[in-house]
């Protein structure tokens, strides 16, 4: 909760300030080399990534794992079969179709025909099979919609040139323990990389208000589109194992993490977002 | 532990002793009294009887015992840096005498090249797997940036690993870095590193000694699975005042000694500090303005020791210690961030010595140890702040009983009142717009009853064996466990020795760390609700033979050792401040095993040692808890399981005034977790798309084999007015730059524009090239 929010906004942890110190001593000394290793060899696993948004078109993308040194390129198996089931019971088969989604700045290899409907509760599953044998399970349930109480602004007092806005949103977090959140601020378009994007959980503070905020970093007559997003405890933990693991490269002081997919028999998320979303301009 | 279970095993302990006191007394008479120099007292000194074959070691008081058949007798008194004394007794009654031992050479003592304790001394004692070292041979060897580091020249002893480049943590015998109890003065340091691990809290201008066991463990040690570290600190100089000190590349130091009142009492005083945070300030002063320059932050460290003692009577002698250090980093920027992370021990210590009579003496400590480390941060409005603490307040009493020349009896009994700060943490922001904070706190109590017996049998056999009832609460779940120990010496002949012995330990509490290095930020944690005391079990044999003429000494020593409820982490655990930080454990299976070869020299113009292990660290965590364990329940070699380790340390005394020194360290390479796969993650939204490695197992690579040669040279300087005792102390760390892996990560390559990603490396951090250094060293 709040205390991912302010690790985040004051970023530097121990496991960093260590780092730091190392990294000054290796930049120091320069004592870096490129190594050839010898890694067993990993079986490709599909990698699913599908969030399904409410009143959109349902689209996702299937890829594989690779081994670490291979070629960039990512893999993408042609010959899986994508089945939808919503909360009614009714199957959608969602086509092979790579394409690519310039609003949301993705690649997807599968879509499907008609808008979904999801209320909070629904339950979807979702079957994936290839030619190969894998098969890829999911069920994914919509959490319920957390509304957002305010979203406001204030300025520090400092001259023009380095006046800035910190932001922040309220909300009530809901009685029941185990509600994790993401909270996102674009600046002008969602398409372009958050400014702010972290995810708290109500461990310490639950069922009380939350208030989710900033740095001073905004300027004035910036637009901010200010998402917060109500995650079930898997896509939480998803999210939490990805940045674990990413972090992990590279930082001796880190356990490295395995991979906490919200699917069965391959890696990757199935899941359907709940969120809110308010649009302001500080001035 | 229920009163009853007590009364039973003071019942099995009074069993296990009974024969001792029964055996029929001889016609002999007790000698007693301390080793000293300039009235301080010589821990570990050696008062041998060679005509008997017999001997003893000074205890920490300078303290020795000997019962001897009445008549003449030629007393061998020696220690590391002190001549060799030649006594000679005539016992027709009990006897109290003490023995004063005269520097050699120089006071300072760095061009001493004599190793302490002597090899007959280690040949015949009962304990195995034990290494002595005193700050004084520490001090001849080469050390990283000069600062001599008295736990990092244990890591040149047999089956003593280190955790990595530069460290200083201790892994002995399979066990991990926590599984070490480390005392000052008997008061127990929870974290005694500076610098994330890469030096010690001790400084060596303060401390006497260290002991090292690493098995065969006397019942008096107990709480720690895999090692005892033992650091005595020096009592001061009971003569004279006299002042210590030195410069170095990154640190001074200055000790201060004193008669509080001449052949009565001593005090000393030891400070050091580093002065990194002098050059990074004038480093981030000259950029200032740089847009591309981002400052350094602060970081330095300092500590304090003191100890003082004074002899209240013939019978009654009092020690104080203390000690206090902190290591300080922080970062203040002129856009409103601060960051601050400091942490630090507190230790202190009484302890009253008495003889009751000529066989029978005790020592009682009160002893408290805190350590803490806190965060804070401050962002414009907002603040953060995050600490843990553990604090401990000790009793303990431990006796020495000598009833024959046969027995010798230490018995004893401790108490631990444990406070556990697991989390604290505090956030907020200047307009009270945000508010909340958590604290997490257990409390836990300890206590530990011992007896052991030193039963010289015969010529040929020596027994030490004893028992050591330990108990542990915290809240409502209580603990309890009953620590047989045993050590056995046979005498093949005067030159060869074997020896073996077994011991069960158990440890209550528990380091809270997903790093798989020491950290600050590491919490301790006590057993409670699903986390029990961990357990292991060692045995080891050994055989030792002196040759050439007493100048060598080899020993060849093999263990086995299996431990349970060994603990380690979920994956992704949340470790810092959450209440049911219990159900983030996961439990499982340690086995170590391995021999040790060693060959040491510890007189003549050139001594040294060599050291050869070769050992198996395994461990193995079944699916438990929701998860699947720790590489599918498979065994799995921990980061620091070593096949091979070889050291080859050489001192070499040139002249009178120059002595040089070599360290030469091989190991194999230590495993580690290298992703073996990846994937393409877009998230939500596509724009920061990223590589995500895959890790499917733990510990599956191996890092390359790590070695390193260390060349040092002392050289004594001619006296000079105020300075009449000096020395430049010389260390090349490093000498050949060999670039040992530290970490191997995994790298993007990008195309020459930089926009593209063209394809994946493989990259090896290695930490220190060769690190020249020097070190002026003075006395007065």
């Amino acid at each position: 909760m709040q205390m991912e929010r302010i690790k985040r906004v004051f970023s530097m942890t121990p496991f960093q300030a260590a780092l730091l110190w190392i990294s000054i001593l290796l930049t120091g000394c320069g004592l870096q080399k490129d190594i050839d290793v010898d890694l067993p060899a990993y079986p490709a696993q599909l990698v699913v990534e599908f969030y399904l948004m409410p009143g959109q078109v349902p689209q996702l993308t299937v890829t594989e794992t690779t081994e670490y040194l291979a070629s960039p390129t990512p893999a993408v198996p042609r010959d899986v079969r994508v089945v939808l089931s919503a909360p009614s019971g009714l199957k959608d088969t969602l086509q092979f179709d790579p394409g690519y989604d310039s609003l949301m700045q993705k690649a997807y290899t599968h879509r499907g025909t008609t808008p979904v409907q999801a209320r909070p509760g629904d339950t979807f599953t979702l079957d994936i099979t290839d030619s190969k044998g894998r098969h890829v399970t999911g069920t994914a349930t919509m959490p319920a919609l957390v509304p957002i109480d305010t979203v406001e602004w204030k300025f520090n007092d400092k001259p023009d040139d380095q006046r800035r806005a910190y932001v922040l949103l309220r909300f009530h977090d809901p009685d029941t323990p185990g509600d994790y959140y993401r909270f996102q601020v674009h600046r002008d378009s969602i398409s372009r990389d958050p400014e702010v994007d972290y995810t708290p959980e109500d461990r310490l503070n639950n069922g009380q208000e939350f208030s989710l905020g900033t740095s001073y970093e905004f300027e004035a007559n910036d637009t901010l589109i200010i998402s917060l997003f109500h995650l079930d405890r898997s896509y939480f933990q998803f999210l939490q194992s990805v940045q674990d693991a990413r972090n992990a490269n590279g930082n001796p002081f880190a356990q490295p993490s395995a991979i906490k997919s919200t699917v069965q028999g391959g890696v990757g998320v199935f899941t359907v977002l709940s969120y809110q979303r308010r649009t302001i301009i500080v001035k | 532990m229920p009163v009853s279970v007590f009364r039973f095993l003071l019942l099995a302990l009074g069993v296990w002793l009974l024969p001792c006191f029964v055996l029929a007394q001889q016609r002999t008479y007790t000698l007693q009294g301390r080793v000293l120099s300039n009235a301080e007292t010589l821990p570990g000194a050696s008062v041998a009887v060679p005509a008997l074959n017999t001997g003893v070691t000074a205890d920490a008081n300078g303290k020795y015992v000997l019962i001897l058949p009445a008549g003449r007798h030629e007393l061998v008194i020696s220690f590391i840096g002190y001549q060799t004394l030649t006594r000679t007794v005539n016992l027709r009654a009990d006897q109290q005498l003490n023995l004063q031992l005269t520097l050699a050479g120089n006071e300072l003592g760095e061009v001493v090249v004599e190793s302490s304790g002597t090899l007959e001394q280690k040949l015949q004692t009962t304990q195995m797997s034990v290494e002595r070292l005193t700050a004084k041979e520490a001090k001849l060897l080469p050390a990283l940036f000069g600062e001599v580091d008295i736990l990092k020249t244990l890591q040149l002893k047999p089956g003593v690993q280190n955790g990595g480049e530069g460290t200083s943590g201790l892994f002995v015998r399979g066990g991990s870095a926590d599984q070490n109890l480390v005392l000052l003065d008997d008061a127990v340091v929870y974290n005694p590193n500076h610098l994330f691990g890469l030096f010690s809290v001790f400084n060596s201008d303060a401390v006497q000694s260290v002991d090292l066991y690493k098995g065969g463990f006397p019942a008096q040690y107990g709480g720690r699975l895999s090692s005892v570290v033992d650091v005595k600190l020096r009592e001061g100089n009971q003569q004279k005042p006299s002042v210590t000190g030195g410069l170095g590349l990154i640190s001074s130091r200055l000790t201060v000694e004193a008669p509080i009142v001449k052949n009565k009492g001593a005090f000393l005083l030891s400070g050091r500090r580093t002065y990194f945070d002098i050059f990074t300030r004038q480093i981030n002063k000259v950029n200032e303005g740089d847009p591309d320059f981002n400052p350094i932050p602060d970081y330095y460290f300092y500590d304090f020791n003191a100890k003082a003692n004074y002899t209240l009577g013939e019978k009654d002698r009092v020690y104080l210690t203390g000690y206090y250090g902190q290591d300080r980093f922080g970062f203040n920027s002129t856009n409103g961030f601060n960051f601050n992370f400091n942490w630090g021990n507190g230790v202190g210590a009484a302890r009253w010595n008495h003889v009751f009579n000529k066989r029978l003496y005790a020592n009682a400590t009160a002893s408290f140890t805190h350590y803490q480390y806190s965060i804070t941060n401050k962002l414009d409005q907002f603040s953060f702040n995050l600490a843990s603490t553990i604090q401990d307040y000790t009793l303990k009493t431990d006796f020495e009983y000598t009833p024959s020349e046969r027995h010798t009896i230490r018995f004893g009994a401790m108490g631990t009142q444990h406070h556990f700060g697991v989390g604290r943490l505090k956030a907020g922001s200047t307009d009270g717009r945000l508010n909340f904070g958590q604290d997490v706190t257990y409390q836990g109590q300890e206590a530990g009853l011992y007896a052991t017996d030193n039963f010289r049998a015969s010529d040929r056999w020596q027994l030490e064996y004893g028992l050591r009832l330990t108990g542990f609460q915290s809240d409502a779940d209580t603990y309890g466990g009953l620590e047989p120990r045993l050590s056995a010496r046979y005498t093949i002949s005067p030159k060869l020795t074997l020896k073996g012995s077994y011991a069960l330990m158990y440890q209550y509490l528990h380091l809270v760390t997903n790093s798989g290095a020491s950290l600050p930020t590491d919490i301790w944690y006590p057993s409670r609700l699903s986390v029990k005391p961990q357990r292991s079990q060692q045995v080891s044999a050994g055989l030792s033979f002196l040759f050439g003429g007493g100048t060598y000494l080899l020993s060849n020593e093999v263990y086995y050792k299996w431990s349970r409820n060994q603990v380690d982490f979920r994956d992704g655990a949340q470790l810092f401040v959450n209440p049911e930080l219990d159900a983030e454990f996961l439990f499982g299976k340690g086995y170590a095993y391995g021999n040790e070869v060693y060959l040491e020299k510890k007189s003549g113009r050139t001594t040294g040692w060599i050291g050869y292990t070769l050992a198996w660290t395994k461990r193995r965590f079944t699916a438990q808890r929701g998860t699947s364990g720790i590489n599918n329940g498979e065994l799995f070699y921990p980061t620091y399981d070593r096949r091979h380790n070889l050291t080859v340390v050489g001192l070499h005394q040139l002249s009178k005034r120059v002595n040089l020194t070599g360290a030469l360290t091989f190991s194999s390479g230590n495993p580690t977790t290298l992703p073996l796969a990846r994937f393409v993650f877009q998230d939500i939204y596509g724009s920061d798309a990223a590589a995500v490695p895959v890790y499917p197992n733990r510990n599956g690579y191996r890092l390359a084999p790590y070695h390193r040669l260390d060349l040092g040279v002392v050289w004594k300087l001619k006296p000079s007015r105020w300075f009449p005792e000096s020395d430049l102390t010389f260390s090349v760390y490093n000498a050949y730059s060999r670039r040992n892996p530290y970490f191997v990560y995994f790298d993007q390559v990008k195309n020459e524009d930089k926009s593209q990603t063209v394809g994946y490396r493989a990259r090896q951090v290695s930490l220190f090239p060769v690190i020249p250094s020097v070190t002026y060293n003075f006395k007065f």
